[in-house]
């Protein structure tokens, strides 16, 4: 902070700074302080708001290299055009700078007069005051203040963003192999609708209707950003599930007898129930291998098992999936 | 009562469902059927199952390449044609779809070579054409333009060679003849939609293009033009919305267009997400290279702003544009004339095109050329007609003033200087010291004093110092000019400091006695003076000593 009127002041930080920045304007030119350019035209008009009719000037040294990348076409005739109001824009580096030296030159003596509200000595003349007073008044004018130019900075608008619209139909596309005629690009965009099947969904069912599965290994694709694709995710679930239930339901042949599911379902007999209001079934923490413990379960639950497990597990399962459709168990699980 | 239910209680809707899709299901989707519908992903997949299946007829890889092709997937489709071309006794003409594939995929050289393998046909003469354009051979496009005749595809191929050119109003010509005669082709509809946009005429372009979606609302090229549309009549949020609704009524796994919906959204979301989405599409987009460029402009970082945009020739309107930003903050960051030259070339031959010259950004462009070139009464033409769009506007306001100041009316200046919110700006040195003379030059000394007090002492501070004691002196401003001479006299005890702070004293001196500042000020006036060693402060305080006692001052 630069609260150095007061005396506490390090002289060491001074010097420094002096020393660094030699004071500018020591130079014995001024710079320009209301830059007026030469008047060259007749008053600026102002752009007006139709479309400007520029006038011709000679413009030659717009000739710019980038013009040729153009090619022959409207950019060229955009381009090649003087700017509005008729200026000329002085391209030539020397000349600009001349031109801002003479202007220095033009500027010097009327600095001060033309500066509105500017220090006048005669306005004090009219004071009454001794003859010391007076000639300590000339120190006033003995000090002639210098012009600091001032630098400029031109800040670049923010361009906007720009959108992307594509192209424009070329008309370079293959035809139809059997060379029928298309109406792709004259009565419809050339661009696929925007429902477009599920490749995987599709081939699925193409296997199940046509009956040739096992043809070739499926093509397993998958979801990306999943986390982010819900929508994915749903769209697959629900295709999946209407592909499922078009498909008959599985039959399974047991090789030895099985009895019914709905024989299963009955009820246990009394003491059980009761028992089982105190106990509980044995979970899979039961210190026993797994083999064993689907001994167990099926025992409990009447299902035989045989050499093979797997048909009574699947006996065991049938029977869950059956409990678990039916109503009465829904809604005892909904009051849990 | 309800004596109108449908859905059966018992049994379940899913039976009745499951009725239906049978039926829907059981039959094979015919090709035909998904390519009259456009839904190339299904035909492609019928395709390539009974392929495997081994039901495949001869040409069914020239049907699956067919679908790649119109779903975009160009770069299958090149796969596939490759392999019919190499194939012996293959068709000709097959090379046709194979330059077709190499040109959407940008492999220009390739599409030449595979056109010119073709026997003579109109279309290898529109993919010559183009190619040609590509490639900036004037000589070639016009001989391959004569040899375009009077068919829809070939005129409306040339239709697109002048949208590509920038010629609007001609390839508009083209396709209001065409449809003049056959209203169903509805797709010209779109066309012309496209035209309007690049005209800058959004609100027609939107009437134009609710004409093709009415009868295909799910189109992506037009509802993402809409959404573009709306961008520009009224904002990023209005367009957002217009593109997520279609990617609400598309399905997974539509892709086509993907590129140019993801790109949008950064743009109607001000650049959000710019990193990610933006670099992968340089080259394939042409506007991502471009706004990337814009994004790190807003970022301040013209390293990478530059790095990206300085290998371009510009082309297009917002390609010089872009360049001459570019350029413009670059030359000014680092001093080099270079820079500012090409900035003020390039703002130029953009703001003075005839296309460009009533355009807002036209008349920003001619204000920055004229900047740069220091030409402030022409800066100030273009910024005044223009001002009503940037009231609030931090960027134009700080130049605006600038060109208000340096033409001499300070009074506006300093308005519009204050005006100015941002932070950094209000931090610039440009910024301050150029208030700083507003506020002397109308009379407001003490603010401009208070800035230079707020300032960290640097070489900034200094210059602003000086600057502040010469203006203040050259407007009579005594009090604040003989303070400021006094701090400088102690920083540099530079004899001129003398001079200037003696001036200014006794200037002070002779305010108080024409009653224009307060007399106690006098006190101040010797204190300042005694901070000088000078031989003369003795004589100038007995003097103005002498004053304060005959005029009963206290000092």
């Amino acid at each position: 902070i630069n609260q150095h009127y007061d005396e506490s002041l390090d002289v060491n930080d001074s010097e420094e700074v002096a020393s660094l920045y030699t004071p500018t304007p020591r130079k014995p030119s001024p710079g320009i302080v209301t830059p007026e350019r030469p008047i060259e035209r007749g008053g600026p008009a102002p752009p007006p708001l139709n479309r400007m009719s520029s006038q011709q000037s000679p413009s030659d040294d717009l000739d710019f290299d980038e013009q040729e990348h153009l090619g022959e076409g409207q950019m060229d005739r955009k381009l090649s055009q003087p700017p509005p109001s008729g200026k000329n824009i002085d391209l030539n580096e020397e000349s600009e700078d001349s031109d801002v030296s003479s202007d220095d030159e033009d500027e010097d003596d009327d600095n001060m007069v033309g500066l509105e509200g500017a220090y006048d000595p005669a306005d004090y003349e009219h004071l009454t005051v001794s003859q010391e007073i007076k000639e300590l008044f000339q120190y006033i004018t003995r000090y002639t203040p210098q012009s600091i130019e001032l630098e400029h900075k031109l800040k670049p608008f923010n361009p906007d963003f720009i959108p992307a619209v594509g192209d424009i139909d070329a008309f370079l596309k293959v035809p139809r192999p059997d060379n029928k005629p298309v109406t792709l690009g004259l009565t419809v965009l050339d661009e696929p609708c925007a429902k477009q099947s599920d490749p995987t969904v599709l081939d699925l069912q193409l296997r199940s209707i046509s009956k040739t599965s096992g043809v070739r290994a499926m093509q397993v694709r998958s979801v990306k950003d999943a986390d982010r694709n819900p929508k994915a995710i749903d769209t697959w679930v629900e295709s999946m599930a209407d592909l499922h239930r078009s498909k008959p339901p599985p039959n399974v042949h047991y090789s030895k007898s099985m009895p019914e599911i709905d024989h299963l379902m009955q009820e246990w007999p009394r003491e059980v129930e009761e028992l089982l209001q105190k106990i509980s079934l044995p979970t899979a923490q039961l210190d026993c291998d797994l083999p064993k413990y689907c001994d167990i379960i099926c025992s409990l639950l009447d299902i035989p098992v045989y050499k093979n497990r797997i048909q009574s597990l699947h006996v065991l399962f049938s029977l869950y999936s059956a409990f678990k459709q039916m109503q009465h168990f829904q809604t005892d699980n909904v009051q849990e | 009562m309800i004596l109108s239910r449908q859905k059966p209680a018992v049994g379940g809707a899913s039976a009745l469902v499951r009725e239906k899709e049978k039926s829907k299901e059981k039959k094979l989707p015919k090709v035909d059927d998904l390519l009259t519908s456009r839904d190339y992903t299904g035909a492609m997949t019928v395709l390539e199952f009974n392929k495997q299946a081994g039901k495949g007829e001869k040409d069914t890889d020239s049907w699956i390449g067919f679908c790649a092709f119109h779903l975009g997937d160009y770069k299958k489709a090149y796969e596939m044609y490759m392999n019919l071309c190499k194939q012996p006794g293959c068709d000709a003409n097959m090379w046709l779809n194979f330059s077709c594939c190499c040109f959407y995929l940008g492999m220009y050289k390739e599409a030449e070579d595979a056109a010119l393998k073709a026997p003579k046909s109109s279309l290898q003469n529109r993919l010559l054409f183009h190619l040609s354009h590509k490639f900036n051979d004037e000589k070639r496009l016009m001989t391959f333009h004569k040899n375009l005749q009077d068919q829809f595809e070939d005129q409306l191929c040339l239709a697109s060679i002048h949208y590509m050119r920038s010629h609007y109003q001609e390839s508009i010509d083209v396709y209001k003849r065409i449809l003049l005669e056959n209203r169903e082709f509805l797709a010209l509809n779109v066309y012309v939609a496209l035209c309007y946009y690049k005209l800058d005429y959004y609100d027609v372009s939107q009437e134009v293009l609710a004409v093709y979606l009415q009868s295909y609302p799910d189109s992506a090229i037009a509802v993402n033009l809409k959404a573009c549309n709306h961008f520009k009549l009224f904002n990023g949020k209005a367009a957002e919305a217009e593109l997520k609704h279609l990617q609400e009524i598309s399905s997974s796994s539509f892709s086509f267009a993907s590129e140019l919906v993801k790109h949008n959204l950064v743009v109607f979301r001000s650049g959000e997400g710019a990193l990610q989405v933006l670099p992968p599409l340089i080259d394939v987009i042409p506007e991502a290279r471009l706004n990337l460029v814009i994004y790190y402009l807003r970022q301040d970082d013209l390293d990478e702003a530059y790095g990206l945009i300085k290998e371009t020739d510009p082309t297009s309107p917002q390609e010089y544009i872009i360049k001459a930003v570019v350029n413009a903050a670059l030359g000014q960051e680092r001093g080099s004339r270079e820079h500012v030259k090409i900035a003020q070339q390039y703002f130029q031959m953009f703001g003075s095109s005839a296309s460009e010259c009533d355009t807002i950004p036209g008349r920003q462009c001619m204000a920055s050329c004229f900047f740069l070139l220091k030409q402030f009464d022409d800066v100030l033409i273009y910024l005044n007609s223009i001002k009503s769009y940037f009231y609030n506007d931090d960027v134009f306001n700080f130049n605006y003033a600038q060109a208000k100041a340096t033409t001499g009316n300070f009074k506006e200046a300093e308005e519009v200087f204050l005006l100015v919110q941002s932070e950094k700006i209000k931090n610039d040195y440009v910024y301050l010291s150029w208030l700083a003379r507003s506020y002397i030059m109308n009379k407001k000394a003490r603010l401009a004093w208070e800035l230079y007090l707020k300032m960290e002492t640097s070489g900034e501070s200094f210059s602003l110092l000086q600057m502040i004691a010469n203006d203040c002196y050259k407007m009579g401003q005594f009090y604040i000019s003989a303070k400021a001479f006094d701090v400088l006299e102690r920083l540099d005890p530079n004899p001129e400091y003398w001079e200037g702070k003696r001036g200014a004293c006794v200037g002070l001196f002779q305010l108080i006695i024409a009653g224009q500042e307060p007399r106690e000020t006098l006190r101040e006036v010797l204190m300042l003076l005694r901070n000088s060693t000078n031989p003369q402060v003795e004589y100038i305080a007995r003097v103005i000593k002498k004053w304060g006692k005959e005029n009963r001052v206290a000092v």
